[in-house]
């Protein structure tokens, strides 16, 4: 165990420091659920990508630097602590993009990663339909072959970026006779493809983040399969591995709204409860914690090791640990907390943040899903019920 | 940066584990219950692991070893509840001497002749001490009247180590709990089939696995002499002192009116954990120094200083 960073590792962190300082936006960007700040989150990811800050961990040869974990982590402490944009390519980044390294030809790695590390073609992601949420085994939407295609029917939701990104990645039944697991395949498709209609679905504070895609004979070409037919339960795993697990939410970023919080009730001191001082101490230690052991769970990966199921562990705990920090600061936001821009004219972070929190513990497999993993994997208690 | 335990680090402890499981088990804790807490044979099995001498200096016969590693056995005597003073002694007093620069004792300490009593301001009571006594509500802890001085360092030490049990007595809680969930059948099937019960044993792995990185982040620090060291040691403590108390409760409800008897073996872990969480300063003390370095602007904050 040693815990301290090499100079090289300090100097690294002094130039991100330096980039971010220099390009991050004075003021930050609208959401990026609506168009026009969409268009401003995708600008940035080109403002990145020109710095090749785009996709740090991947290889050169696909527009990354090839940094390992560690200086991963440095370059996310200093993204968050800039107070830098949401990554509109976050799909592309941490779930598509390893995905495509783990299990895609060479060809698709060629065709695919390097638009998406120069911030092209941004992602969404297509894995919910109505029937298949929490229990992602019951997709129905089918793809069937026909020649070198396949033609898609079906329909997806929750669709995360899919009402303004440029392609698409999910799993859809390519066995009619199959159920559950089985006989499902991943494929890439472009959300322009005819046949594809995209119905924006407006989320609880008015703007459309998500969408829902009805694919209506949708013709994708069969090299568009990532991983082989058949494979897609598996592939679909790995990528929400890599969800839940590091990559998804790094510490950094856990760490840079304790740290506001704290200069929140500085500002709030005077009027706060004490359960909210205690409610800030417990956000900085738990942020802390969440560093610590994601430096560990990056050290096991450097040394070969992998995460499994200890993923859901994470995903419970940061997407708790979210909730309940903005949850204290709009307790200290008191009669302010419901505007959604204060008198200075300056947008109530925290009001957006809490409501974009309450999604945490649904995203990315719910925490009621997370909690059985953890109960049944981990912990080996008899599974029941479940297909 | 490599926040991992190095393989002999893990062996050791793995080791210890195993040896304590073996000669350890909830019938030495009934024993001890009915006989008295403590056992020359088991101090003597101790000693032969060389764990007395885990952190003197090899220049005096021991091991020299470092807090890292005490700080994993003290988790491993926390899993198996040791009753005797082997982490006070050991992990706690040797470090403590050692600093102090004293080194009279430490062949005694590492022979097993010798066990040293810590009296404490911040404890109202010395454990393994000479007097009258103090009944604990954990019958394998010998308490008596009596209090010391306020050494801060001797403090972060046993609050470090205290931490460190506790998350071992949380482990053991849970695999306790877990063990019972699975046995235990009603409406036809094993109560840990149902997700009321396994939400809550989740909830419980999950605080446990956040709490431990602080805990081995404390002793790193401690023996790095870092000047943050209490901070980390108090973050430990209450992290610690979270988990151990959390798991004991979701425990006894899942073992029901059994987890309520005597019978059952839980209550010897978590008869140590309520002992624990409030010695070496309680979870407001704790909460206070951290209270003190993050609100009263003594800790440097940022992704920099995180291991600083």
């Amino acid at each position: 165990m040693h815990l301290h960073y090499t100079p090289e590792q300090r100097a690294f962190r002094a130039e991100v420091r330096a980039w971010m300082k220099r390009h991050v936006p004075t003021e930050p960007l609208i959401t990026l659920e609506c168009r026009e700040g969409y268009d401003q989150h995708v600008e940035w990811e080109r403002t990145l990508a020109a710095g090749n800050w785009g996709m740090v961990t991947w290889p050169e040869e696909f527009g990354g630097r090839g940094l390992d974990l560690i200086q991963w982590l440095i370059f996310e402490e200093e993204y968050f602590r800039a107070g830098a944009p949401n990554r509109a390519n976050q799909n592309g980044i941490f779930l598509l993009g390893p995905t495509i390294m783990e299990f895609g030809t060479e060809e698709q790695k060629q065709r695919f990663l390097t638009p998406m590390a120069k911030g092209e073609v941004v992602w969404a992601q297509a894995w919910s339909e109505p029937g298949a949420g929490s229990d992602m085994a019951a997709i129905s939407s089918k793809a069937v072959r026909d020649g070198n295609q396949y033609v898609i029917n079906g329909q997806k939701t929750w669709s995360s970026r899919a009402a303004f990104a440029d392609w698409g990645f999910g799993i859809f039944r390519t066995d009619p006779d199959s159920k559950r697991h089985k006989g499902l395949t991943f494929i890439l498709f472009d959300l322009n493809t005819p046949g594809i209609t995209r119905r924006p679905i407006r989320q609880l504070h008015g703007e459309t983040g998500f969408a829902e895609l009805f694919f209506d004979d949708v013709r994708v070409p069969v090299e568009n399969c990532l991983a082989g037919e058949g494979e897609g339960w598996n592939v679909a795993m790995a990528t929400a591995g890599f969800e839940r697990g590091l990559m998804l939410r790094s510490p950094g970023r856990f760490q840079a709204t304790a740290r506001r919080l704290i200069e929140l009730y500085r500002r709030h001191q005077a009027e706060a409860a004490p359960s909210a001082r205690e409610a800030v101490l417990q956000a900085w230690m738990a942020a802390q914690a969440y560093a610590y052991n994601t430096y560990s769970v990056a050290a096991k990966i450097i040394a070969g090791g992998k995460i499994g199921a200890e993923a859901s562990l994470n995903k419970i705990f940061w997407s708790e640990l979210d909730r309940s920090m903005h949850r204290t600061a709009m307790q200290l936001l008191g009669a302010c907390a419901e505007l959604k821009t204060f008198d200075d004219g300056s947008v109530n972070q925290w009001l957006e943040g809490y409501i974009f929190s309450l999604s945490g513990p649904i995203y990315a497999g719910s925490n009621e899903v997370q909690r059985n993993i953890t109960a049944e994997r981990l912990l080996g208690l008899p599974r029941v019920g479940a297909g | 940066m490599d926040f991992r335990f190095s393989e002999d680090q893990l062996a050791l402890a793995e080791s210890v584990r195993e040896f304590l499981a073996d000669t350890h088990g909830p019938q030495v804790l009934r024993h001890l219950d009915k006989d008295g807490p403590r056992d020359p044979n088991i101090w003597q099995g101790l000693v032969d692991m060389g764990l007395t001498g885990l952190m003197v200096p090899e220049e005096f016969g021991g091991l020299g070893l470092g807090l890292v590693e005490a700080a994993l056995i003290a988790a491993e005597c926390g899993r198996a509840c040791l009753a005797e003073p082997l982490v006070d002694t050991a992990f706690v007093a040797v470090p403590w001497l050692l600093a102090k620069g004293e080194t009279g004792q430490l062949a005694a300490i590492l022979a097993g002749a010798c066990r040293v009593p810590l009296p404490h301001a911040i404890n109202p009571w010395v454990a393994d001490g000479d007097g009258a006594q103090l009944k604990s509500v954990d019958p394998l802890r010998i308490l008596t009247k009596g209090t010391g001085g306020d050494d801060p360092h001797l403090l972060d030490l046993a609050a470090l180590m205290s931490a460190a049990q506790l998350v071992g007595l949380a482990d053991a809680m849970l695999a306790q709990a877990i063990e019972y969930a699975k046995i235990r059948t009603q409406f036809g099937q094993p109560i840990g089939a149902f997700q009321g019960l396994k939400h809550q044993l989740a909830s419980c792995a999950v605080a446990i696995e956040f709490a431990k990185p602080v805990v081995w982040r404390a002793a790193q620090a401690l023996q790095d002499e870092v000047p943050t060291r209490s901070i980390h040691v108090s973050h430990a403590k209450v992290a610690a002192t979270d988990a151990a108390t959390l798991t004991a409760e979701t425990a006894i409800q899942v073992h029901g009116a059994m987890g309520y008897t005597y019978e059952v073996d839980l209550h010897f872990w978590m008869k140590r954990t309520w002992a624990l969480s409030g010695a070496w300063g309680s979870r407001a003390f704790h909460l206070n120094r951290i209270d003190n370095a993050v609100l009263g602007d003594m800790l440097e904050l940022g992704p920099q200083a995180t291991f600083a």
